[in-house]
Parts: C-alpha cells; structure tokens; sequence
C-alpha cells in the first residue's frame, strides 16, 4: 500500500447531506437475474428507489405466434427456467381446455409427480441461494446436492436436465420409465432429511435470524392490490394456493397442508418456501401411490396426439394424421382460454386465443414473478441498503419468467 | 337474385338457391363447404366419389326411403339388421323449394363419409413424403376432417403403374388415384381434346391417354391442377418445392392480353417463383389457365437485364439515370419518339406518358412482344398483358412501328426513349434504322431495343413491382408484388419518376397511390364520352382502395367491360353458372371490342 502521504488538513473528507443516487445492477452478484435497481440513498437507508426489469425480455410471446401449438413448449421451458415441468403442464392444461379434452388418469398423476418435483427444485434453489448470499454456504452445497439428485429424475424421464420440451397437448411425450417411483422415493428421502438438517444449521444462527426477521414486510393487503401470488402472497397470511383454491388435475384427492406466514417479512417468505418443499414431497408420495404401471399416458383423439410410429411408416392412415399434426399442427377451436397451475412462484396463468388454424394466434402468460416483482420496490424502501440481498432473493425473481 | 329468394334449409339454416342450382352450388354459394373430390364449380357433373352425399329429409307425412343393411357389431361378433336411409350425392341432386337437407348433422352422412374416406384409401400408398401433392391434398385434409381411423385392411395394397409420362407435362401415378374423372372432364369439356379416359375396373381403374396420343394439348397442366389427389404431377414442379414453405401473391399472369387472375407461388426465403396456379374470376378466366400462362413464371428470370449500363458499361443506377437526363435535357420534343410499354403497368405507363408529354414529345410508339399463337379458350394473339392499358392512356391507338423507323432514318427523331426492349414487329427490331438515333431503353429483359442503347435502365419485372394491368376486356386488374426485384431494381415508375425530377418536372418518390390518383384525375377531367380516357374506371382504385384486388362494388357496371367476342367460347358452355366473384378493380371500356383478336 501506498503511505498517504497528504497532510490531513487536505484531506478532510466532505460528507454531503444530499441523497446519494446509487445504481445496482443490472448485473451484480446479488442479483441473481439480470434486473437494475436505481436507490437513492440517506445514510444507509434507502429513501426511494426504482426497479427495472426487462433484461432479459426476448418477445417470446411473439415467436409462439410462428410455430405449432406444440412447439410453445420449449418457449415455457425458458420461462421460470427453475421449475420448467410446471410451465409445461401449465401450457399442455389450457389448450386442452381449449380442445376440451381430458388425459388420462395416469398422465394426470404423473403430470403432478414431476410438477412438485419440479416446485421442489425452484424452491431449494431459492432458498439456498438466499442463505449463501447471507453467508450460509453450507446449506447451499446441501441444498444443491439435493436438487442435483432431482435434475437426475428429470434427466431419466425426459432427456434432459433442465429444458425439458416434456410437456405435450393431450399427454406426455413418454410414460415414465420403470424406475422412476423407486428414484423418485429414495431422492424424496434425501430431500426432506436435508431441509430438516437445513433448518437446524439456519434457524439456530442469529446472524441468519436477524437478516431475515423484521425485514422486507408486505401486509397481504398490499401484497393483494400489488397481484402477488404464490409463498410471498402466503406469507403474508393469505392462503391462496391454486391447487386448493381452484383444484386442477387431481389435487382435490389430494392431502397437503398450505403453509401460510403471519407477518409478511423476508423470514417467512423463506420457511413458507421450506415447508413447501415438505408438502410437496408428501404429494409426490400420494401421487406415486396413485401411478398405474400401465395403460395409456395420451388421449385417444387422432386430432391431437401423434400416431404410432410403426403406422406412419407403413400406412397412409398414419402418415397423414402424422404429416398433418407435423406440418400443420394440432388445430385448437378457435376461440379463447386461460390455463393455471401453481408455478414456483405462484399462479402461473395461460391465456391463449386461437383462431382455429394450427398457429397460435396470441399466447400470454402471466408470470407470478413480474408481479411479485412489481412490489421490490415497497419492500425495500426505508430499509437498509444491505437488506436488497435478502428482499431480492425472498421475492425469486427468475428473469426468464419475469421478462419473457 | 330476386328480392324473394327461394329458400332451402341445410342443417336447419335457411339458404337461399336460384333456378338450377344443386346443392352443393347453393352451398358453396352461402358459404358452406360439403366434402367433395370429382365436383369442380367449372366441370360437370360426375358423381362418382359419393364424398358429397347427404341426407335428404323426406317431405312431411312420407316415409324416408330406407334401406336394409347389415352392420357389423364388433361386441357380439356378428351381423345385425338395419335400417339406413338413401343418401343424395349433393352435387347433382338439384335444389326443390322447402327441401330438408342434413350434412354435418346427420349421422348417417358422417358415417358414410368415413367410409368413403376410408374406401379411398384402402390402397394408397404411404407416399406423402414423396409426393408433391402432400401440404394441398383432399385426401390429407379429409382424413383429418373426416375419417380419423387407423388402418383396419390388413392385406398388400393394389399395385398399379407408377411415374407413367402423359405427355411432356404431367406425369400419372395410378395408385395414388382415386378416379374421380376430373381431368378427364377437363380435358373433354374444357381444352376440348379428349384425350384422357378411363380403363379396366374395380381396383384396377386407372386413368389412361388415347392410344397414339400424349396429353400435349395447351392445357395440360389444369388437368394437374384440378386433381384433387396427388395422381397428376406437373413435369415442371415435381420434386421442386414443398407447397407449405410457399406464400402465394395475387397477380395478374401476363403471357397474353386475356390478364387471367393468378396466384404467384414463391419460396420468401429464396425470393424465387416456382409456379403459377389460376385464381377464380368467372369474368376473365373462370377457373383456368393455358400451359404457356403456367409456365410464364419461367420469364420472371430468364434473360433479365440485371444492371444498369451506359454505352454498355454497367454502371449504377444513379449514373445511368444520370446520363439519360443529360441526354434528354433541352432537347426538342418533336424529335424525340416515346415507346411505351405494354408490358409493363399502367402506372409505369402514366408516369412515362407524363415525362414524354412535359418534354413535348409528340410521337408515341408501342413496345411489346410480337404476336403468337391463340385459340379459342383463353389464349389471345396479343402477348402483351397490357395493351388496352397503354391504349387508353394514349387516348388513341399508338403510332405504327414502321413510323418510327422512318422517322429516324430521316432524321426526324433524333432520341428514341423506350419502355420494354423488344419491339411487337421483329422486322422493325431487325432493320438497322434505330441505330442512327440516340436510344433509352427502360426495362427489365433484354431485348433488341437494349442492344448498342445509349443507356439501359434496369427496372424491376411484373413478379417483383404491384401494377395495374387492362385486359384485353378492359378490366383493369391489379397485380401485387411477389418476390423481391434481383440486385434492389426499382420498379419503372419509380426510375422514370426519377428521371422526371431531375429534369425539374415532378417529385423524386411517386407512390402507387398518388399515380392512380392522377391517372383518376386526368380521367375526370377530360371530357366524358369523347376521350377514351374518361371512360377508365378507375374511381374504385381511389376512392376505396381497401377493395383492391378483391370485388367490385355493388354500383359499378359489371357487365359494361365484358362483351361478346370476350370469352366467347367453350368456357361458357362448359362451366356452370356459378356466382361471380369479380376480382377486377375498374375497367376501361371501349366503343369497339377490342376482344376481335379472337
């Protein structure tokens, strides 16, 4: 180091009485997305601020409108890119409603196994990374660990690990494999005892305790009149959870518990997301249990689901219901639909217009992330410049969601 | 139609019919589309796929005319005793007053046309992937629409000939037809050469040319365009594209003075046409198109002028048009003949006729192709699709060729400025006379009158600029842009209107719509019933622009344009008389007809 070698005198360092304008982002370590948050500051405090999303918008709405209904799916994969097994059901849901059929009970069940598998892994994935940006870096690699094992499940049943294209009008693009309830037991095993043992390191660490507690409050008016859905909007105390209040597919059978805060702070946005993990594991249970081994996993409507491949490579029947579904797409009625499913973040919402050709003509969705999003800015104002890491990573905003 | 139309209900919806109609005329008519292959709006009718029939409700108080049949019932294994009842094929049972008529809500209708489908199938073979028909076949879109079943015949297929030449355009596949006997109406009724039949029986059916003939007469190709299979493949586009990567542009084909509607099909990602197909207008061509018209595509890039040049260098455009406002600046109008082109639109022709007369010219001339062969179909003498335009622009006939020869050789026309490259006399082309003047030639193909031109202006072709082309009816008939012009060419009106500025007489940009606007204006202004100008009926392009290209309004004259001697031939009698779905945008009328050519 140099020796500072000015006289003192020189030096005397002019605090201003002024705000400070701060920008953070829209690349920074601590956002785990690429959004921008411009704070003005008093102090430490922040007095106003201002977020801006749209980073990493990239119109795919609007590129849906190009292709075949079935080719939306690898558009949702890249949506909340955490949990894409839940976009894709999502979508396969509303244009089915569309058509107005139903999959078979086996696809049902096997829809909602990998859809909380998938809820899952968005949610270890929020909550490690938010105890890591705390300084936690145990409970990170656990949880990673655990979710690694997940993304094995996802790898075994659809190819791939991440973007999965699983999702298809009127099924599955394959039943599951033999192994998969053995798999997906032994890794639920493993992901519960890991959140207990995650529990025990955190919620014993005062430094943990006192980031999180008192920090980023929302009343769940607010979080109501702001569209917050999903953990933030229940831990506020609102126990609105789409699977109970509108069920869809099989979760009305189905036993859970929907965990809900009493204070809205960034402490219970996290152990609302811990407890999901539990909850859903017990419904991966319940669902396996409920899992034919066999029997059909696609409609029986030559409308919408491929034939057989053996059919198309030695009938005309099969080639042409095969060229058509190709080359011209499933063609849904024309008309309009809104599809739900509880997402990562909440309500994930599909509202479709066709007009009857193969081609989408619009197809919008609501991100629970955009909305939840929408209220960084009334959680952060008046705490502490240091209190964005934690407010940020509460919230789970997934930029490929958010921005679209 | 009479204020009182007759009524029939089909499904339960009331729809109204005239004198004659079947009732698949009066459905396609009202807009509802019963399933057919062999009946074709333009053609007799056959009757023999049965996709059409439909059930007709007995009058009240009548027994239905039932039948007994015996259905299979897959549950007990055995046959049981039914009663269906006598279905109508729509396209000849003609439409009575008060009749009942159910399609898709009858059940027996949807059965029989599954099983119609499903019989049509039974021995074709798996050949989408191989076949140019597949993306714009009935059988695909009827499968889908109609039948939905698997394969239930578990027995080799019928094999029959395959890739058989019919002549030097189309080539048969037996197995993939359905026998519908279309393209032998056609050729019966409509080309009048009949050539085509059928032969053998029962599965082994198959299409088949006259012995000691080819499928050669001058309308072959419409024999593969009403086939509604995949049996007839036009030579030319097989194996060339795949239809649902194509984009279709509504144009004007301009392989003669008849301006048949057409459909320009081009791959957008290539910028390049691989075919014409007739669009329906059953004032102009009906619902056809001759073989050389199809295959006039071919002219959108062969022998193109693709670059601008000066003294026969290529140079850029700008210069070009540069060294012909030098050469045309200052000089004496007299001396300067003008060819318009009517190959070219009537815009590119209004805003030529406009820099000729702001110069003074006085003497107007007409490029073009020389005549060819006609008949009395659709095919006309004049090869140039817009002759009656340049005419009506003129306001009088244009000067003879032979004129202008002379007049260079005597010196009376020092500069000659030309629109189009060749010349509708190849002798005049020929003779050396042209060479003594200084020539401008605009145009997009080269041709003699481009050959030793002091400057050659590459514009772009009838494929690549929208424009107004006058048949030879007097209709005037829009055509739009297809493909992009090779090397960014502008169209003509564009270049001439460029020329036009730097010579100080107008705007750098003229749109389309501000050239209609004046080629509207001058008409308006002329006295009525002395110009043959006045007489363009052009308002509709102004005034309601968003009808372009689709109808008529109600209030202009349809039958004003379309005299005797215009279509006055076999396509009158042979199609029936259906609604007239007139896609002509104005018209220019005449006090002779200029349909005598045939």
């Amino acid at each position: 180091m140099e020796p500072i070698e000015r006289d003192l005198d020189s030096a005397e360092i002019r605090l201003s009485a002024d705000p400070m304008l701060l920008n953070v982002g829209p690349s920074h370590p601590a956002t785990h997305g690429t959004v921008r948050i411009v704070v003005e500051l008093s102090g430490e405090t922040i007095v106003r601020c201002d977020v801006q999303v749209g980073y990493l918008h990239r119109g795919f709405e609007k590129m849906c409108e190009r292709g075949t209904w079935n080719q939306v799916f690898p558009y949702v994969d890249r949506c909340n890119y955490v949990s894409p097994m839940l976009n894709n059901v999502g979508l396969a849901l509303a244009c089915e409603k569309l058509l107005d059929i139903v999959v078979p009970n086996r696809c049902q069940y096997f829809r909602m196994a990998l859809g909380e598998l998938a809820r899952i892994s968005d949610h270890l994935t929020c909550t490690a990374a938010m105890a890591m940006e705390l300084g936690a870096f145990t409970p990170y690699l656990w949880m990673m660990k655990a979710r690694e094992m997940i993304w094995d499940i996802m790898e075994e049943e659809t190819g791939a690990r991440l973007t999965h294209s699983f999702g298809r009008i009127g099924g599955m693009a394959k039943p599951p494999t033999d192994g998969f309830k053995e798999h997906s037991r032994a890794v639920m095993a493993h992901v519960t005892k890991t959140i207990d043992e995650v529990e025990r390191l955190l919620l014993t660490n005062r430094i943990f305790l006192d980031r999180l507690e008192n920090v980023g409050v929302i009343s769940a008016e607010n979080a109501i009149s702001l569209g917050w859905v999903g953990p933030c909007l229940r831990a506020s105390g609102v126990p609105y959870d789409v699977r109970r209040a509108h069920p869809y597919m099989k979760y009305g059978e189905i036993e859970f518990d929907v965990p809900v805060g009493a204070k809205g702070d960034c402490f219970d946005r996290y152990m609302v997301r811990l407890e999901e993990i539990r909850q859903s594991a017990r419904i991966v249970e319940q669902t396996l249990n409920r899992l034919e081994d066999s029997g059909p996993i696609n409609v029986d409507d030559p409308r919408v689901v491929l034939p057989d491949k053996h059919d198309v490579y030695s009938t005309i029947e099969g080639t042409i219901q095969h060229f058509k579904l190709v080359m011209e797409g499933v063609k849904l009625p024309a008309g309009e639909a809104y599809g739900y499913t509880e997402g990562g973040n909440g309500e994930m919402g599909f509202y479709l217009v066709s007009d009857g050709s193969g081609t989408p003509y619009r197809v919008r969705i609501r991100p629970p992330s955009f909305y939840v999003t929408g209220g960084l800015e009334h959680i952060i104002t008046g705490q502490m410049m240091a209190d964005i890491v934690p407010c940020f990573g509460s919230l789970n905003m997934i930029g490929g969601e958010c921005d679209r | 139609m009479s204020v009182t139309a007759k009524l029939f209900k089909l499904d339960d919806r009331e729809i109204p019919f005239e004198a004659g109609d079947t009732i698949i005329q009066a459905a396609t008519r009202a807009g509802v589309d019963i399933p057919h292959y062999c009946w074709h709006p333009g053609l007799s009718v056959a009757a023999n796929c049965r996709m059409c029939l439909v059930e007709m409700m007995p009058p009240p108080g009548r027994k239905a005319m039932m039948l007994e049949v015996a259905r299979f019932d897959s549950a007990s294994g055995t046959y049981v005793k039914e009663q269906k009842p006598k279905l109508v094929p729509a396209c000849q049972q003609s439409v009575a007053e008060g009749m009942d008529i159910r399609s898709n809500s009858s059940d027996h209708v949807i059965r029989a046309r599954a099983s119609v489908q499903e019989f049509l199938l039974l021995n074709h073979p798996v050949d989408c992937p191989i076949c140019d028909q597949a993306g714009e076949c009935r059988l695909q879109d009827y499968w889908l629409e109609h039948q939905q079943t698997k394969k239930r015949m578990r027995d080799e297929p019928v094999h029959k000939p395959k890739a058989v030449v019919f002549g030097p355009t189309i080539v048969y596949d037996a197995e993939r037809c359905i026998a519908c006997t279309r393209c032998i109406r056609f050729c019966d009724e409509v080309a009048k050469d009949p050539v085509l039949t059928l032969r053998q029986r029962g599965n082994l059916n198959e299409i088949a040319v006259a012995p000691g003939r080819q499928l050669d007469n001058a309308y072959t190709l419409m024999t593969e365009h009403v086939c509604p299979v995949g049996a007839l493949t036009a030579r030319d586009f097989r194996f060339k594209a795949r239809v649902w990567f194509l984009r279709s542009a509504e144009t004007i084909c301009t392989g003669c003075a008849r301006g048949c509607n057409s459909y320009t099909d081009y791959d957008p990602r290539q910028q390049k046409v691989y075919r014409y197909r007739p669009r329906t207008n059953e004032t102009v061509n009906k619902h056809w198109m001759c073989d050389d018209g199809m295959l006039s595509y071919r002219r959108i890039t062969e022998g193109r002028i693709t670059a601008s040049s000066v003294e026969g260098q290529v140079v850029e455009d700008a210069q070009a048009v540069e060294r012909a406002v030098s050469l045309l600046r200052g000089i004496d109008g007299k001396k300067l003949a003008i060819l318009m082109g009517s190959e070219f639109s009537l815009e590119d022709n209004a805003v030529l006729l406009a820099l000729g007369r702001n110069l003074g010219a006085e003497s107007f001339f007409e490029s073009g192709q020389p005549s060819g062969k006609f008949d009395q179909v659709l095919m006309l003498a004049d090869k140039n699709p817009n002759t009656a335009g340049v005419q009506a622009l003129l306001d009088t006939d244009p000067l003879p060729i032979s004129e202008l020869a002379q007049g260079v050789s005597s010196g009376r026309f020092t500069h000659v400025l030309s629109l189009g490259t060749t010349l509708k006399e190849r002798e005049a082309e020929e003779s050396l006379a042209l060479q003594k003047a200084t020539r401008i030639a605009i145009g997009s193909h080269q041709g003699a009158l481009a050959e030793g031109a002091n400057v050659v202006l590459a514009v772009a072709c009838w494929a690549e600029a929208e424009g107004i082309f006058v048949n030879v009816g007097g209709l005037a008939q829009r055509s739009s842009r297809a493909v992009l012009p090779p090397s960014g060419l502008e169209p003509a009106h564009q270049v001439i209107a460029a020329v036009a500025h730097a010579l100080g007489q107008g705007p750098k940009q003229l749109s389309l719509s501000e050239i209609r606007a004046t080629i509207d204006r001058d008409a308006r202004e002329l006295a009525p019933g002395t110009v043959r100008l006045a007489r363009i009926a052009l308002p509709n392009l102004v005034e309601r622009p968003v009808l372009w290209g689709t109808q008529l309004g109600p209030s202009s004259d349809q039958s004003g344009g379309v005299q005797s001697g215009y279509l006055e031939s076999s396509l009158d009698q042979s199609s029936q008389d259906q609604s007239s779905q007139d896609q002509s945008i104005g018209k220019v009328r005449f006090e002779k007809n200029r349909g005598a050519s045939l």
